[in-house]
């Protein structure tokens, strides 16, 4: 095998001085010593340092001599066998020997000095990501002078400059703070749905909590539940760490647990006000009158164990100005001033009943719709009328006027009066009629007009003021500065003041009315018939009883309101949605255990 | 002192334990359970502790959660300032690496409980996502320390990165010789495949390892094997074959690497970031009280 050694040099000026030389023989050596066949004047290279050497097959292999390695390229090896119709690259200290052939020719091997690759440092720098991507320091700037100007400065900034707007329920105002959404933590109950754009109506003041003045600007005819003194006396002690909570948060401004926010609290998605739960009442009315010695009701806990007999308020004697609430566990006597007992008119088969079977409007037996009317909302009753509910069967026809009748008037003594001092001496019969003799003109042949003094009025009026007489039928006699009248009729608007009744709620479905008013009993308008606490407890018990069939499960929603006692608290609309309260995590579930 | 000689033992080898022992196993977990304990603890407080009207971070139990979480972040993103300055002992950087990483693991379960799972769009879940996106690249980064530097080393086959840019530029040096028998076409393809950088793609050819506009590739294309071509064609193929295989070998390193850094890229700005959100959340919480 031939080898071809071509050396390329460079003068100062930079011209290459190119020398070759062939060497004919099987093995080449390369080193620092003169007498190698490659002399490579570079004290990086070993004197004996790598040996080329044909292993036939076209094959040449390269060898450490010195068991130093050599490069070969790129990589640094002690031994490699290389074709030379492909082609390497041996690299010895800064020399680079270039080995290939052509076909059959000799094995060529070019060697040049390269110089120190003075980038090799810079180049290494190409392995790290950080040059494919940009620098950490300017993408962590960059996000962070976004976010500090997006989302804290511009907010901060149109908050501090606006000009406050007083708020107007009817006529909401637009934000003018500028990304405060992004603050939002979740959207706003439906019932302030309308203020999601406008932050600032309800948080008016940097750093300074929602304040209860802001609230009322809105719902200023809102009720409070007591005065305030007596409801932060009888609030239930806190715990620990609300305790806690509260003394840091009203130091700091907040106005204490009850403030409106602490209940209202908003930024719960879009949820509608849903009713308290028992836990929240019963947490101050359990042992209320621990706190309030002077609470005018008892404790409350739980519908079906602990809760005060209802006092309905009624009179209690006639002539009173105001009715008396009573406790339906003392014995009762409502005096009305009326004579009604209920069970003759209830009774299927008794007078009354088939008086009304002959009557076309009735049909039947009488039922309670006969006379008393629902209201349209479904809570309570129309006052009874007596000409609607009462005069089909208690007639007040006390005269005939041709072929009409003519009744008293109902409602008031004198008009009574009025009208009895006129019977008989309305329009009279015709003076002749058919064809009488001449000389005869009417009764007894006199002339008919009586110029008389009315005695006969008088009498009626007399007699129908009497126990015995028309009005005594439902009414109780009396005199008032010498003559006869009437005791006034003395009936509530309403019988339960602290809680509210819904009577639609106990429909046709649920509930007769016999089976809470005892109708069919009573015998005496004295009888009041409000049914009392018991017997609403036979279907009704506590918020945690069990629902059966006959048990309805009844927080004190159901009848009280918070900020209305005598409303119920109701949802109007959005009847899909979630509630604000419900909070059945596990955390509620011990803390109602542990209290 | 008949025991110093004992006492310098266990000194040493409490010191070769502490050299040789994983972050991760540090002090037999410690970290690990303290961590551990802190997530149990915050989970009993959510679920033992009634926060009306539901838990959010706006309970007394909530703002606990969140003045935890936010020292911790601080104290976390410290650690770009702490490990510029190795020291030994108590706090060695191990230790604080260990606690960094378990207490950061911690931080997802105090960080989603102080959320009480209320998430929108806004600068409150921003940072919540942000301190995710840290911790879950964090978690990335644990699991690529652990297992690619094995791999980053068998791959490079005992080449340093300079020999291997290095054996480029031998092959490149021998291409440029051995191509000067071509014809125009050829010579171009190869003259493309030359001038093209050795790093040439970006992050995502990098990670993927996918380099559609390699011209090493498309030039050996115009080099088809055995079709009876003269030695020339013949020896530059094979060049750009090595060639071929040389930049493989640099990509297969570049992708280690770069799986290797790529969470830093968003480790480290998520945290400034993070740190930035922070502000604004806690500022915008206390401005609308």
């Amino acid at each position: 095998m031939a080898f071809l050694i071509r050396t390329i040099d460079f003068t100062a000026a930079g011209r290459e001085i190119v020398r070759d030389r062939t060497l004919d023989q099987n093995e080449v050596s390369i080193g620092r010593a003169t007498e190698n066949d490659i002399h490579l004047p570079d004290l990086a290279v070993e004197q004996r340092h790598v040996r080329l050497k044909d292993v036939g097959g076209g094959m040449l292999a390269i060898e450490s001599v010195g068991g130093l390695g050599f490069g070969i390229d790129g990589r640094t090896e002690t031994s490699v066998e290389i074709d030379p119709n492909i082609g390497a690259e041996l690299s010895l200290g800064s020399s680079r020997l270039a080995i290939s052939r052509d076909g059959d020719e000799p094995v060529q091997i070019v060697i040049k000095q390269v110089e120190k690759d003075e980038g090799a440092g810079d180049a290494l720098a190409g392995f790290a990501l950080a040059s494919a991507l940009p620098s950490k320091r300017i993408m962590a700037w960059t996000f962070t002078a976004l976010i500090l100007v997006l989302l804290l400065s511009v907010p901060i900034f149109t908050h501090l400059t606006r000009s406050p707007v007083e708020n107007d329920p009817e006529n909401l105002a637009q934000g003018q703070v500028a990304f405060d959404s992004t603050w939002s933590a979740g959207d706003l109950s439906m019932a302030h749905h309308d203020l999601e754009d406008n932050c600032e109506a309800c948080h008016a003041a940097p750093f300074v909590s929602v304040q209860d003045e802001t609230c009322l600007t809105c719902h200023e005819e809102l009720g409070d539940h007591a005065e305030m003194p007596r409801l932060a006396e009888g609030m239930a002690p806190l715990s620990t760490g609300d305790s806690i909570q509260w003394q840091i948060a009203e130091t700091l401004g907040k106005e204490g647990p009850l403030g409106c926010v602490s209940c209202h609290s908003e930024h719960e998605g879009q949820v509608v006000l849903e009713a308290a739960s028992e836990q929240f009442c019963s947490d101050c009315h359990n042992e209320l009158d621990t706190r309030l010695s002077n609470a005018a009701f008892g404790n409350a806990s739980d519908f079906g164990k602990k809760h005060p007999q209802f006092r309905p308020q009624f009179y209690t004697a006639h002539f009173d100005e105001e009715p008396t609430r009573v406790s339906l566990d003392q014995t009762v006597n409502e005096m009305s001033g009326l004579i009604f007992p209920h069970d003759i008119h209830m009774a299927e088969n008794g007078g009354a009943a088939r008086m009304a079977m002959s009557l076309g409007e009735y049909g039947g037996p009488l039922e309670c719709s006969n006379c008393h009317e629902e209201e349209e909302d479904g809570v309570g009753f129309a006052p009874v009328e007596m000409e609607a509910a009462c005069e089909s069967c208690h007639s007040l026809v006390f005269d005939r006027d041709g072929p009409n009748f003519r009744s008293l008037r109902h409602g008031d003594v004198d008009d009574l009066m009025a009208d009895l001092a006129t019977m008989d001496r309305g329009p009279r019969t015709a003076v002749v009629s058919g064809r009488n003799r001449p000389g005869h003109f009417a009764r007894g042949g006199a002339y008919y007009s009586n110029f008389g003094r009315p005695m006969s009025a008088y009498i009626a009026i007399n007699r129908a003021l009497e126990p015995t007489g028309v009005c005594g039928e439902c009414h109780i006699p009396t005199s008032t500065n010498g003559r006869r009248d009437l005791t006034p009729v003395n009936l509530p608007d309403r019988f339960l003041m602290g809680g509210y009744f819904d009577h639609a709620a106990h429909g046709d479905e649920v509930a007769e009315c016999t089976d809470c008013h005892a109708t069919e009993t009573s015998d005496a308008a004295t009888d009041l018939l409000i049914p009392n606490l018991e017997s609403c407890r036979d279907c009704h018990l506590g918020e945690t009883a069990a629902k059966t069939e006959e048990i309805t499960p009844s927080s004190c929603a159901m009848c009280h309101g918070y900020h209305t006692p005598t409303m119920p608290w109701r949802p109007d609309d959005h009847p899909d949605l979630p509630g604000n309260g419900g909070n059945d995590s596990v955390a509620a579930i011990l803390s109602s255990l542990r209290r | 002192m008949a025991t110093a000689p004992k006492n310098r033992f266990s000194q040493d080898e409490r010191r070769r334990n502490a050299d040789h022992v994983s972050f991760l196993k540090h002090k037999k977990f410690r970290w690990l359970w303290i961590a551990l304990l802190l997530c149990i603890v915050s989970g009993l407080g959510y679920v033992m502790i009634d926060q009306e009207p539901r838990p959010n971070g706006g309970t007394w139990y909530g703002y606990t959660l969140g003045t935890i979480g936010v020292g911790l972040i601080v104290w976390l993103s410290l650690l770009g300032i702490r490990k510029r300055k190795m020291t030994t002992g108590q706090w060695s950087l191990k230790a604080w690496t260990s606690a960094h990483v378990y207490l950061g693991l911690a931080l997802i379960v105090v960080g989603t409980l102080h959320t009480g799972f209320q998430i929108g769009w806004n600068v409150h879940t921003l940072a919540y996502v942000l301190m995710l996106i840290v911790i879950i690249t964090g978690i990335y980064g644990v699991i690529v320390y652990a297992t690619l530097p094995s791999t980053l080393s068998s791959n490079r086959k005992e080449l340093t990165r300079a020999q291997m840019l290095e054996a480029l530029t031998a092959l490149d040096r021998q291409l440029e010789s051995a191509a000067q028998p071509l014809d125009r076409d050829k010579s171009d393809a190869v003259i493309s495949a030359l001038g093209q950088n050795v790093f040439y793609g970006g992050a995502l050819a990098r990670l993927t390892g996918a380099y559609p506009g390699c011209a090493t590739k498309r030039a050996l294309k115009n080099f088809p094997e055995h079709d009876g071509s003269d030695g020339a064609e013949e020896r530059v193929r094979s060049l750009l074959t090595k060639r071929a295989d040389q930049l493989a070998q640099i990509r297969r390193h570049l992708r280690i690497r770069a799986l290797l850094e790529v969470w830093l890229f968003i480790h480290i700005p998520a945290t400034i970031a993070l740190l930035a959100a922070l502000l604004a959340h806690v500022v915008s919480v206390f401005y609308y009280w």
